[in-house]
């Protein structure tokens, strides 16, 4: 009696498993393998040879902390590590403090053009950071232009302006490149923030000041938490910047390149990627830290609009702070353009005026601009697939480890990306069981694991917006789970799915911190191009394909922008 | 033709093996008649939803087996079932137009495009929409109580075995819920497809159902038609959820035939009815056991002769077609403060003001203790 009772208990959990659906474990499959091939792995064989020495082969007793002591005896490493935690913080520093006023001024005072200052304002951020650090080079470099006019200046006191290279002209370019995320984020807190806090501290007798620091300030750190944290991440991340003008001073991914580049060291350079993910990740969790603690849930039944002021000289100040930061800031993408129709620029005005520098682009960079295009392409297109289906699992499915697997897709947004080619390099170069090295295939996969996160927020935030009964009543109505995703689930994630994507696409066409340790002679990309040309005092030529790659970026933000809002600084911020 | 709906034994547990396991349904087993309008009610988090999302499958029952006419469908995924379900947030699809969305579980099952137009179209016409398909805007073009229609004639239009609605007026005004459940009723008698009917709302489900079940903590209380549960309430928990139900404690006195007589806490002696008696457990003398007494089975009064209750009146309300008086009595013998309803105002009794509360021995009803709950 019991044994047919079991029996029968046997043939319904068989029959239940046979009635299941299984297109969705198939279709599942596949984006998880990638991500264990592609992203754990390699970073496990970082993780490893970074305890290994220099050049030597694998194995367990050849472990050792030798890579690290380095940081304990030698010089340059010592002064690399102390740069880049100067740096980043610097910048973090200087961004919020011109970041917040700036979101205030534009939030809460009746601005001109506000619209313009705020598309503005995300420029500098969308456009190539390192095209930013050259252009400053003509500004400011040994014969830059403002500074051989400042210098005219201050002569008589007997001083003379620094050149741009070296400490402070990374922090200079970089809080110039990076404070539109503080602008922008504190911008949209302070003006989603509920004025009727403001009113009711107000009615309760608390003075203009007291309000500030009492109730709107505190509103809006979970904000400037997270615009700090994106900020941290980007400059200690950096690569282009600090290789353009850091001179001698070279900071975590520029000698991580030096020991890739120069001595093939991976194992050297995979210890140094270690270091420099353990100060990320430190900083994020103590930052999480604190923002989990300061997280509020805005009680309020109804809301009114902002009040903003309106007296003239709120007025005149305020657009006055926005406009002299916009030119400051926007100075590199000016000069650009102008050097780009000129021979050199050296003195106060450019000189010899010529088509030449864009007419020599068709001979020069034809493979670049092929190559560039074709690998964008190609890994936007992958991107796009995998970051979905990894969104509608962890989203939809909820599976045990859904949190892991978000912080495994998340992983590579806080990851330097010379740290993600190490990773790549240690585990498909050489002789490998699939060895990549020097292909496009290469590059295309880091592309890939770089900017998942893009396509995976998206996502993941049109899917939390999108009613689960939608799903369900497709299944109730009869739909298997592929007619479902097709029909019901895909076209209403369908505008993240773009939106993410063509974030995707125009940071991959300036890619080059991760592009910069993979790339072979076959493999060059527009910004390894442009690159080489400022190491060879090219100015005009990398002016002339910088505006190129300017024109096209800006064109399709814009118009992506405009078809759905601005909410650009939103798809870079995460958690 | 319809059929009917058996629940066998049907267990569920959330986070089984976990700490945080919770056990939605406890061994629920009924039948519901082919074409019946079945109402699932119960207060938030007793297990009404769940049952009614294990029927569509959208939940895996834990154990236990559940039936449409002969066949078991325990196993069955959602997608196979030939269920129409309709959802709280109405679920239409906004990238559809109207026709689209109504047609969706036809295209589905791949019926040809002539008959798609005019199924889609007669059962529009069935909800009173018949205009709004001609426009065939988008569905957030609608108002709420059309997008309602608009869900239902979308579950309905496959010709499902089972119709499953998950409190569906939860999000349309007072005055329109009220409409609409007619309109429900209308239909579902039109169509008599065997539905069920889930709502934490108890006049919405007496005015509904053919049937009620009563569930709380997963477990199904009472069956019945609205009359049965209103007159006749198996436990106090009903009793008081089916309308308000006041509640004293007392002491059996006398047995004698088919009268009971009790006895207050305050010394008042109540001779009752045994008929009224409504627990499964033996009465004897000297049980404690509960006097229950609709709103307008007790009367207040400045002076009675009969046996009465001395109470003070807190609140005063005219409610219209009554007037509720709120009166405290000792804790001894009621812990709640007493809902009494009269046809009008009682002349010369106002707000803290004390009383006498007057019982209807005919109506008032007798309950052994709860003593699990």
């Amino acid at each position: 009696m019991k044994k047919s009772q079991l029996q029968m208990h046997e043939t319904s959990r068989v029959k239940r498993f046979l009635q299941k659906d299984f297109t969705p474990y198939l279709v599942f499959a596949i984006p998880l393998g990638f991500l264990a091939i592609f992203l754990f792995w390699p970073l496990a064989t970082t993780l490893l040879r970074a305890f290994m020495k220099t050049g030597a082969k694998f194995s367990l007793s050849g472990m050792g902390v030798e890579n690290f002591k380095k940081f304990l005896t030698s010089a340059l490493y010592q002064k690399s590590l102390r740069n880049s935690f100067v740096l980043s913080f610097s910048v973090v520093f200087f961004s919020i403090l011109i970041g917040v006023p700036m979101g205030y001024i534009v939030a809460r005072i009746k601005v001109p053009a506000k619209n313009l200052l705020l598309s503005l304002g995300i420029l500098p951020v969308i456009m190539p950071s390192f095209v930013g650090a050259f252009s400053w080079i003509i500004l400011m470099g040994r014969q830059g232009v403002v500074r051989h006019f400042l210098n005219i200046l201050v002569a008589p006191f007997g001083i003379t302006i620094p050149t741009i290279y070296g400490m402070f002209g990374m922090i200079f370019t970089m809080t110039l490149i990076y404070y539109p995320f503080v602008f922008l984020l504190s911008y949209s807190s302070f003006s989603s923030a509920n004025p009727l806090l403001e009113e009711a501290a107000m009615l309760m007798g608390a003075g203009k000041w007291r309000i500030f620091w009492t109730v709107t300030f505190p509103l809006i750190l979970p904000s400037l938490g997270a615009a700090a944290l994106l900020v941290f991440i980007r400059s200690i991340g950096s690569f282009g910047i600090p290789a353009i003008i850091g001179g001698e001073q070279y900071v975590l991914p520029t000698l991580i390149y030096f020991r890739v580049n120069g001595f093939w060291d991976l194992n050297g350079a995979a210890a140094i990627a270690v270091v420099n993910v353990v100060i990320t990740g430190a900083v994020l969790i103590i930052q999480k830290y604190i923002i989990s603690r300061r997280q509020y849930e805005t009680i309020s039944a109804s809301r009114s609009s902002q009040k903003l002021y309106t007296h003239w000289a709120a007025r005149f100040f305020g657009s006055l702070y926005c406009i002299v930061i916009l030119i400051v800031s926007l100075a590199p993408q000016i000069t650009i353009v102008v050097m780009s129709f000129f021979e050199k620029w050296q003195g106060l005005l450019p000189e010899g005026f010529t088509w030449a520098n864009y007419l020599r682009i068709p001979q020069v960079s034809n493979t670049e601009l092929r190559n560039s295009l074709y690998l964008a392409s190609v890994a936007t297109l992958l991107t796009a697939i995998l970051g979905s289906i990894i969104a509608y699992i962890t989203e939809r499915r909820r599976p045990k480890g859904a949190a892991i697997l978000d912080l495994a897709i998340m992983a590579p947004f806080v990851l330097p990306g010379t740290v993600v080619s190490v990773a790549l390099l240690s585990a498909f170069s050489g002789n490998a069981i699939i060895p990549l090295g020097g292909t496009f295939t290469i590059i295309i996969i880091s592309y890939m694991i770089r900017r998942t996160p893009y396509v995976y927020r998206s996502v993941v935030a049109s899917l939390t917006q999108l009613d689960p009964t939608l799903e369900e009543s497709s299944t109730i109505a009869g739909a298997n789970w592929l007619y479902t995703f097709r029909r019901v689930s895909l076209p209403l994630i369908l505008p993240g799915i773009i939106s993410g994507s063509i974030l995707t696409f125009s940071t991959l066409l300036q890619e080059l911190s991760t592009t910069i340790l993979l790339y072979g002679a076959k493999t060059r990309t527009v910004p390894i191009q442009i690159y080489s040309a400022v190491a060879d005092g090219k100015m005009g030529e990398a002016s002339a394909l910088s505006v190129i790659l300017l024109v096209v970026v800006f064109i399709i933000v814009y118009t992506m922008n405009r078809l759905q809002g601005n909410s650009m600084a939103n798809s870079f911020k995460m958690g | 033709m319809s059929l009917n709906l058996r629940y066998e034994d049907v267990d569920k547990i959330f986070d089984k093996g976990s700490k945080h396991a919770v056990h939605a349904l406890k061994k629920v087993s009924f039948t519901i008649e082919p074409g019946e309008l079945f109402c699932l009610l119960g207060p938030s988090g007793c297990g009404k939803t769940t049952l009614l999302r294990s029927t569509a499958g959208l939940e895996t029952i834990s154990g236990g087996k559940i039936f449409y006419g002969d066949r078991d469908v325990t196993t069955i995924p959602p997608f196979r079932r030939n269920i129409g379900m309709v959802f709280q947030s109405f679920a239409l699809y906004p990238h559809m137009n109207v026709f689209e969305n109504v047609a969706y579980g036809l295209r589905v099952r791949k019926t040809p495009d002539v008959e798609v137009r005019k199924k889609v179209t007669e059962i529009m016409e069935l909800v009173g929409l018949g205009d709004v398909l001609k426009r065939n805007p988008s569905p957030s073009a609608l108002s709420g109580g059309q997008q309602q229609r608009v869900a239902i004639a979308r579950a309905l239009v496959y010709d499902p075995d089972v119709l499953l609605l998950d409190e569906p007026l939860a999000n349309l005004d007072a005055k329109l819920r009220r409409y609409m459940r007619a309109e429900i009723r209308r239909i579902q008698k039109a169509t008599n497809i065997t539905t069920i009917f889930v709502t934490h709302d108890q006049e919405e489900a007496m005015a509904v159902g053919d049937r009620l079940a009563v569930l709380r903590d997963g477990i199904v209380e009472q069956i019945g038609t609205s009359d049965e549960l209103y007159n006749r309430p198996g436990n106090p928990f009903v009793a008081n959820f089916i309308g308000k139900m006041n509640f004293f404690n007392c002491v059996v006195q006398s047995i004698e035939g088919d009268d009971i007589g009790v006895i207050l806490p305050n010394g008042t002696k109540l001779p009752l009815l045994r008929e009224n008696y409504r627990s499964d457990l033996d009465i004897q003398e000297g049980m404690e056991l509960l006097v229950a007494a609709r709103p307008e089975h007790l009367s207040v009064s400045k002076a009675s002769a009969g046996p009465a209750l001395d109470g003070e009146v807190t609140i005063i309300q005219h409610l219209g077609h009554i007037v509720r008086y709120e009166v405290r009595v000792p804790m001894a013998s009621s812990e709640r403060t007493l809902e009494i309803d009269m046809d009008g105002m009682v002349p010369g009794i106002f707000e803290h003001d004390t009383v006498k509360v007057v019982f209807d021995k005919q109506k008032a009803a007798l309950y052994a203790k709860d003593v699990n709950r």
